[in-house]
């Protein structure tokens, strides 16, 4: 299933529920109007994303230049680590440079620039969210999930249009400095998502992977921000991760958890630069 | 994270206790911010050349929220005006950045303690929900000013204390107005949005690295009021109060509250407050 896709499912779930006439299905259309507002307004925030995207272009090459020289110690810190799996090894209370220095190794990642390794971290991660929503939809629409509540396929399909637009985003970032796009979900996380997936029979089992997937994004989203040397790649990272820390509120809600607990967001759970590895950064 | 029962568990590294973890990495920034602080002025205060540097950094974004806001008029229009105008002048800082968040906090603190004063927010009559939820949102905000505050005293600035003087004309303004939960959730919407919004754009602006990290943990939490107060609203809008409940009542809520949460792939900066807006005077 492609987004387009998604996008039918997702009307779909609208229509259906409108002809089951849900108990609350009254409201469904003003509901629906108040977020066809919203949808006109999201096209408001593209460019702003868009500038930072260019602004990171263009300041790239000798921000670049000025990251290898400040990260020397980066290539130290990897020729002691073997590469692979390190999450177990820095905590992730450790200053945000020295965690992501003592975890960005491995040859694919090799001479690339952190900032650049780091946006096609983020696409990795993008790509696999796109995947696991779309699995669900699909997986949903062959009946093998039970009873679909129609807000939850509409959240599912949303989300994986926005997630969709984040890797578009990082991989235009990409393409703009010479790489290619990254479109491969992250290689480390979609081993464990699969087998995950497989085990999942319901819109709960669903919420609660997805809930993972969407805190491993925002965490990764704010270390991100801290190590960073690019501004406008500060920026990109700054208008995504509210984003996904607002899907994290909402699959809590639908949980039944408190949706907001906590005052400032976590670092626990951030993919660190080695899940990276396996990732192709090759110039174009 | 709560035991989600999934092979991810055990590959995430993750702490015994979230919200310990969040306020445990904000105390180490905040007590480098300490040391840092005997070392460095603070910053837009003094340095020029930085002042400089700062109010071509602020304009050039500005000047990328206004271009993408395309035709944007009233407020948004008015707030980007405003902020250009404070960038020509090239003073504002790390710590006016900081002042304005911390005045930003206050009013939120002092507009949900007044909205729990109201029987249909924090009376018998309130949904447990709502209640809770504004509850929770007030402490979560006092303490955000505490930390803001303590950035800016870390930075040798004078911490803020009062509100943000536009926004609580906005406030006062509607106090006699909100007759009913839906029109507190409206003026809680405007209030978290505009500091989430602000705090998206400053924080690439803010030049200490702790400031820094301290803006960027809390934005998405602002975000997140946001999206809760947005489906809040669309459900009592439209006539599914009954949606408002822990556990919700899944199947029957609309197929578009799963989406209302979160109206952008991008979090807009349209209506962030000017980063002068809440400096000490």
């Amino acid at each position: 299933m492609n987004i387009d896709d998604a996008h039918e499912h997702d009307a779909a779930s609208e229509s259906e529920a409108a002809e089951r006439g849900s108990e609350i299905g009254a409201s469904e259309s003003e509901l629906a109007a108040l977020t066809a507002d919203m949808v006109d307004a999201h096209a408001d925030t593209y460019p702003v994303m868009r500038a930072g995207v260019a602004e990171w272009a263009d300041a790239e090459a000798p921000a670049q230049r000025a990251a290898v020289s400040r990260r020397g110690f980066v290539a130290t810190a990897a020729a002691m680590i073997a590469g692979g799996l390190a999450l177990a090894v820095v905590p992730a209370a450790a200053a945000p440079r020295a965690r992501l220095a003592a975890l960005a190794t491995g040859e694919s990642t090799a001479g690339v620039p952190l900032d650049v390794v780091v946006a096609g971290l983020a696409a990795s991660l993008e790509n696999l969210a796109v995947g696991t929503y779309r699995a669900a939809l699909s997986a949903a629409k062959a009946g093998r999930l039970g009873s679909v509540p129609p807000a939850v396929a509409t959240f599912a399909a949303t989300a994986m249009a926005q997630h969709a637009d984040h890797a578009a985003a990082w991989n235009s970032v990409l393409v703009k400095v010479g790489y290619r796009p990254v479109t491969a979900a992250n290689p480390v996380y979609a081993k464990v998502v699969d087998a995950d997936f497989a085990k999942v029979t319901d819109v709960v089992g669903v919420a609660k992977l997805a809930l993972v997937l969407e805190n491993v994004a925002a965490a990764t989203y704010l270390e991100a921000i801290k190590a960073l040397s690019s501004e406008a790649a500060v920026s990109i990272a700054a208008s995504i991760q509210p984003v996904e820390l607002q899907h994290v509120a909402i699959l809590r809600f639908v949980l039944g958890e408190y949706p907001v607990p906590l005052a400032f967001a976590s670092l626990g759970g951030s993919a660190p630069v080695s899940s990276a590895n396996g990732l192709a950064f090759t110039k174009r | 994270m709560d035991d989600d029962g999934t092979g991810l568990g055990a590959l995430i590294e993750r702490s015994e206790d979230d919200h310990a973890d969040a306020m445990r990495a904000g105390r180490a920034g905040l007590d480098e911010l300490v040391e840092l602080g005997h070392e460095r002025r603070a910053r837009g205060e003094v340095d020029a050349d930085e002042a400089r540097e700062f109010a071509r950094r602020r304009s050039g974004l500005l000047r990328d929220s206004a271009a993408g806001a395309g035709a944007a008029v009233g407020l948004a229009a008015a707030v980007l005006a405003l902020g250009d105008a404070a960038a020509a002048a090239g003073t504002p800082g790390d710590v006016t950045i900081l002042q304005t968040a911390a005045s930003l906090e206050n009013l939120a603190v002092a507009t949900y303690g007044v909205a729990l004063t109201l029987p249909f927010v924090g009376g018998a009559s309130a949904n447990s929900v709502v209640k809770a939820f504004v509850t929770t949102t007030r402490r979560q905000h006092a303490e955000h000013a505490a930390a803001f505050n303590a950035s800016i005293r870390a930075l040798h600035g004078r911490p803020q204390t009062k509100p943000d003087p536009v926004l609580s004309t906005v406030v006062d303004r509607a106090k006699p107005t909100l007759t009913s939960a839906a029109k507190v959730v409206a003026l809680a919407i405007e209030l978290e949005s505009g500091a989430a919004e602000t705090y998206v754009r400053d924080v690439a602006l803010l030049r200490d690295a702790n400031a820094r990290d301290l803006t960027a943990s809390v934005m998405g939490v602002e975000a997140q009021h946001v999206a809760i107060l947005l489906a809040v609203r669309a459900l009592i809008d439209g006539g599914a109060a009954a949606g408002l409940a822990l556990p919700p009542p899944l199947a029957a809520l609309p197929a578009a509250a799963g989406r209302v949460g979160f109206p952008n792939a991008f979090y807009s900066t349209t209506t962030a407050r000017p980063a002068t807006e809440g400096a000490v005077r």
